[in-house]
Formats: C-alpha cells, sequence, structure tokens
C-alpha cells in the first residue's frame, strides 16, 4: 500500500512508531481508519465529506441559507472556515471539469447544485473554485447554467496577498489585482 | 548587459566548467563535437528556461547522471545577479540571487540573450510552428504576462480538443471554453501584432543595408482570423470578438475532426522579397540574410524593450556569413554589446577583433582559457 507524501524512510519511522505505542492507542488508530472508510460519506446537501447526516454545517441553524459558496474540494471548505468570514453554506463539487482527464459536467456535483438553488431560498451563488484554466471554465459553466434563476452569481477576487509587498507580486497577480480595484 | 561566469555541472558533456567571460567577444574555439554549442546553449537556457535544440530537458543532464545545474552571474542595468536553472529528470527548479522561482515563467526575463544559429533558417523556410516558436520566445523574454496568456490559451486549447473528440458535446461548456480561449488569445495576438509592427520596421532597415539597397523584405503577419494583419491598430476587445465569432463559425467542421482549426495557434509569418513570397522562391543566400535581419532586428528590439542590448550569441554561423556586408554587419554589432561565439577556425575573424577577443580552447567537455 503506497500513502501520497511517504516514501521508504517515512514508512519505516512510522512502522517504528507505532510499534511503541501503547495497544489501547494502536487500537484506536486502526478503528479510526476504519471508520474513514465505513462511516465517511458525501453529506447528501452540500456533497461534503461526513460523518453525520446532515453534515455539521448543514444541520447549524445558526448559518446563513440564502448565501452558497461553491467550491472544488473538501479541503477549500476547511479553508473557507478557517476565515471565520463566511456564515453561509457552501456545496462541494469533487473536482473542475477537463475533458483532458475525461472529467465532464456530469461526474462532478453540478447536477446536485442546480437541485439545490431550484429548491432552497438562496439568494447568492459564490464561486470559488480554483483560478486554473479548468477552475475558471467550470466557474463561467456553471455561471450560465444559473443564469435562469433569479438569484446573484459572484466570482471570488483574485489579486495581491494580504501582508504582501507590491514590489513582489508577479505581473500576472498584479495585473489581475489592478483589474478587479474598488472605488475606496 | 553581459554574464560575467558562468558554471556547469553535469550539463551535457561537461562534468564540472567554470568560465569567466569578457564583456567584449568571447570565441569558443574547437573540433566538432567537443562541446563548444552545449556552453552556448547553457547560456540560453538561463535567459530562457529552455534549451533551444530541444524540448527535453533530460537531454541536456549529462549520461549516468541524475541532474544537471548551470549558474552564472550576469549584471543588468549595472547591477550583477546570479541566475540558476537545475535540471532533473521530469523536475526544473530556477533561482534567482539564491531565490527559487515558484514558476518557470517569473524566471524568464532577468537576462536577455539573442542567438543566431545555423537552424535560423528553418525560420524563413521552415513550418510555420518555428515562426510561432520565434515570435513566442521574443516576446516572452521582454513580456512575462505574454507568455502567461499563451499558456492559459494552450491550455483551454487542449480542453477544447479532447472536448471535440467526445461522442456527445456539452455546447454551453465548448462556448466556455471558446469564451476562454477568446480571452487569453486575444491578448496573444495583440501582443503578437504589436511586436510584429516594430519588429519589420526594424528588420527591412538592416536588411537593405546588407543587400545594399537592391532587395525590398517586407512580411506579413498571417493570422487565420480574417482581415487581421492589415488593419491597425488592433485592440483587444475587437479581436476578442473577432475569435469568438471565428471558433463558432468553425464549430460544426471541428466537430467532424476533432479538432481547433482556427485561432492564433495557427498563426504564420510570410516573407517577400520585392513582393514574391521568399518560402517558394529565395534562394538559400537570400534566406539566410532574411534570417540574420530577424535576428540583429531582435537585438535593437530588446534594446528598445529593456533599456540595453542583449548578450549575442552566434552558433557557428562565422563560415556562413557568405558576403562581406553580412560579416561586417555582425562585427559591428559585435563591438557594442557582449558577444558570444562558436567556431571551429580562427580565421573569418577580422585582426582587430581578433586580437580584443577572449580565446577558449574546447576539447572533449573541457574548456581552457587561452593567453
Amino acid at each position: 500500500m503506497k500513502l501520497p507524501g511517504i516514501g521508504p524512510k517515512t514508512a519505516a519511522r512510522l512502522a517504528f512508531h507505532t510499534l511503541n505505542m501503547s495497544e489501547q492507542d494502536v487500537a484506536a488508530f486502526a478503528a479510526a481508519l476504519l471508520d474513514v472508510k465505513r462511516k465517511l460519506h458525501e453529506c447528501p446537501v452540500c456533497c461534503n465529506i461526513t460523518d453525520r447526516t446532515p453534515c455539521s454545517v448543514c444541520a447549524d441553524t445558526g448559518r446563513d441559507g440564502r448565501v452558497l459558496c461553491v467550491v472544488q474540494d473538501p479541503k477549500d471548505v476547511l479553508a473557507m472556515e478557517r476565515t471565520h468570514e463566511y456564515n453561509g453554506r457552501y456545496h462541494v463539487l469533487h473536482g473542475a471539469i477537463s475533458p483532458m482527464e475525461g472529467v465532464g459536467p456530469n461526474d462532478i456535483r453540478i447536477r446536485e447544485l442546480l437541485q439545490r438553488v431550484a429548491d432552497s431560498e438562496i439568494e447568492e451563488v459564490i464561486l470559488a473554485t480554483n483560478p486554473t484554466v479548468e477552475g475558471e471554465a467550470t466557474a463561467m459553466y456553471i455561471a450560465r447554467l444559473l443564469k435562469p434563476f433569479p438569484i446573484q452569481v459572484t466570482r471570488i477576487a483574485r489579486g495581491v496577498p494580504v501582508g504582501g509587498d507590491l514590489e513582489y507580486a508577479d505581473e500576472v497577480t498584479l495585473a489581475k489585482a489592478l483589474e478587479g480595484r474598488r472605488q475606496v | 548587459m553581459h554574464i560575467e561566469w558562468l558554471e556547469l555541472t553535469q550539463y551535457r558533456n561537461y562534468t564540472h566548467q567554470r568560465i569567466e567571460f569578457s564583456s567584449g567577444v568571447n570565441v569558443f574555439i574547437g573540433e566538432n563535437a567537443q562541446g563548444k554549442t552545449n556552453a552556448l546553449e547553457a547560456v540560453y537556457l538561463l535567459a530562457m528556461g529552455r534549451a533551444h535544440r530541444t524540448s527535453r530537458d533530460a537531454d541536456c543532464i549529462q549520461w549516468g547522471a541524475d541532474g544537471a545545474r548551470v549558474s552564472a552571474q550576469v549584471v543588468t542595468a549595472g547591477r550583477p545577479r546570479t541566475l540558476a536553472v537545475e535540471l532533473h529528470r521530469g523536475a526544473k527548479r530556477a533561482e534567482v540571487n539564491g531565490v527559487l522561482q515558484a514558476k518557470m515563467t517569473d524566471f524568464v526575463g532577468h537576462f536577455q540573450v539573442v542567438l543566431f544559429a545555423p537552424e535560423d533558417l528553418q525560420l524563413v523556410k521552415g513550418a510555420p510552428a518555428a515562426r510561432r516558436r520565434f515570435i513566442d520566445m521574443e516576446i516572452g523574454q521582454t513580456q512575462p504576462k505574454y507568455l502567461y496568456h499563451l499558456a492559459q490559451y494552450q491550455r483551454a486549447l487542449q480542453q477544447r480538443n479532447a472536448l471535440l473528440k467526445q461522442d456527445r458535446v456539452d455546447n454551453t461548456y465548448l462556448e466556455v471554453l471558446e469564451a476562454q480561449m477568446a480571452d487569453h488569445g486575444a491578448e496573444v495576438v495583440v501582443r503578437r501584432h504589436g511586436f510584429l509592427t516594430r519588429l519589420h520596421t526594424i528588420a527591412q532597415r538592416i536588411h537593405e543595408e546588407i543587400s545594399d539597397g537592391r532587395e525590398r523584405f517586407t512580411f506579413q503577419y498571417r493570422s487565420p482570423l480574417e482581415g487581421l494583419g492589415e488593419a491597425e491598430p488592433i485592440s483587444v476587445a475587437e479581436v476578442r470578438e473577432a475569435l469568438l465569432q471565428a471558433l463558432a463559425v468553425r464549430r460544426a467542421a471541428d466537430l467532424q475532426t476533432g479538432h481547433t482549426s482556427v485561432g492564433p495557434h495557427r498563426d504564420d509569418l510570410l516573407f517577400f522579397i520585392d513582393g514574391q513570397p521568399v518560402q517558394s522562391f529565395a534562394s538559400q543566400g537570400q534566406q539566410r540574410t532574411i534570417a540574420l535581419s530577424l535576428r540583429l532586428a531582435e537585438m535593437d528590439l530588446i534594446r528598445d524593450e529593456v533599456g540595453e542590448y542583449p548578450v549575442l550569441l552566434l552558433d557557428d554561423v562565422l563560415s556562413e556569413l557568405d558576403n562581406t556586408r553580412q560579416q561586417r554587419l555582425v562585427w559591428s554589432m559585435s563591438e557594442k554589446v557582449q558577444t558570444i561565439l562558436t567556431t571551429t577556425a580562427l580565421f573569418p575573424i577580422q585582426g582587430n577583433l581578433r586580437l580584443a577577443a577572449r580565446l577558449f580552447q574546447v576539447r572533449s567537455g573541457i574548456i581552457q582559457k587561452e593567453g
């Protein structure tokens, strides 16, 4: 079995470490690993990975159900949550459309997204896919499908990182930041 | 702009080599297949982020070695900078002053070169791809944003081609990809157009000098977007609109063939002498004059863009410069800029230049300074 990012040396270190752990800890570790496979599934509402139905974010009544943030991966939800700035709900696509890799619109959770927008009180959809060719195309594609709905569709801004020095920003990022400038 | 020293480690046939250059003319002299061009190629790699003779970085790694490293100190705008490129099988990293660059496009543009090599005849008589490569490399050297748009365009193009080959094509998604291609493609076309307009003026003047005013050299930017290339100036918005329409018009045909038949990936340059198309009638000598005119014009263009002349690399072209006017032009340029050239014999170099030049003997992967 191979795990990403773990080479032969790290594997050996982990194996010896496990050897020194208490039996109780090893059992808990093994059970947790099994749970990953047995208990984790996609939330039927937002498609994020969860051990509950619906997931904790979808079950949280304190969240604003009018705003929906669309991301590519479950990892992106964690990133958004770390900001502590966003109080809306999420939709996880599980990838971006890429014909080169054989990923079509039906292979990611776009149908579920449309159903959700049609069924609920969503007023704004924020498209937060990655700023790659595939991420942009996926965002544009979803924006077109959402056109018939009476909602606002927005795309996250791109620009200069906070705490960064303008001098060190690359030309492309700086040009994008200039394009997305705002009145103060 | 000049290069002070160059260090090669496990690069091609060099195990370890350090070369200290003069800021004038530098000559690598040696028999064939001793490694003269390899050293020149390494300088090119530091400017462009890739070698000129191969598209596979692994080719540049010494046989049996895991990786190669090329580093140099260059002086641009009076300031020294160290540049380094490391090639590993399947990976490449680049440093500026010891700082790792996240992307190769961040690395390209710190130092400029113009290379004139025997393969340059391909510029004139080769396939359109050779001319597009010439354009892309030159604009990319001074405008990093161009390379970004080009890469995005090509990625969207590949996605569209992959989509066209599928059994059932989602039309909305096809339109999205076309919009992306139009966005980035327009930036590419407008920059190419601007570059070629400036290149045209300078290359024409140089060609007139070489041919002593007997021939009139012109070229035309041929973009499959109809009408483009003649009308100027052009705006990004106009080109984007034209590209969008052209892609939509060709959609049905493209679905049949499974590839994209229109866009800047099919651009070309057409050369004319006295109004006659060069590709079909010109002699070897005329073709070489055109290639040389383009290269020397690049020197001036880059100077206009970055404020000083790039380093001139001449790979084994001395014997090919068959008329004295061509030679005089090259020598008058070498007097103004740092020049690194390779040759098998010293005799084509004129007396006073030969005296001022720094000579290096190249013998089976070892370079030794003479005198």
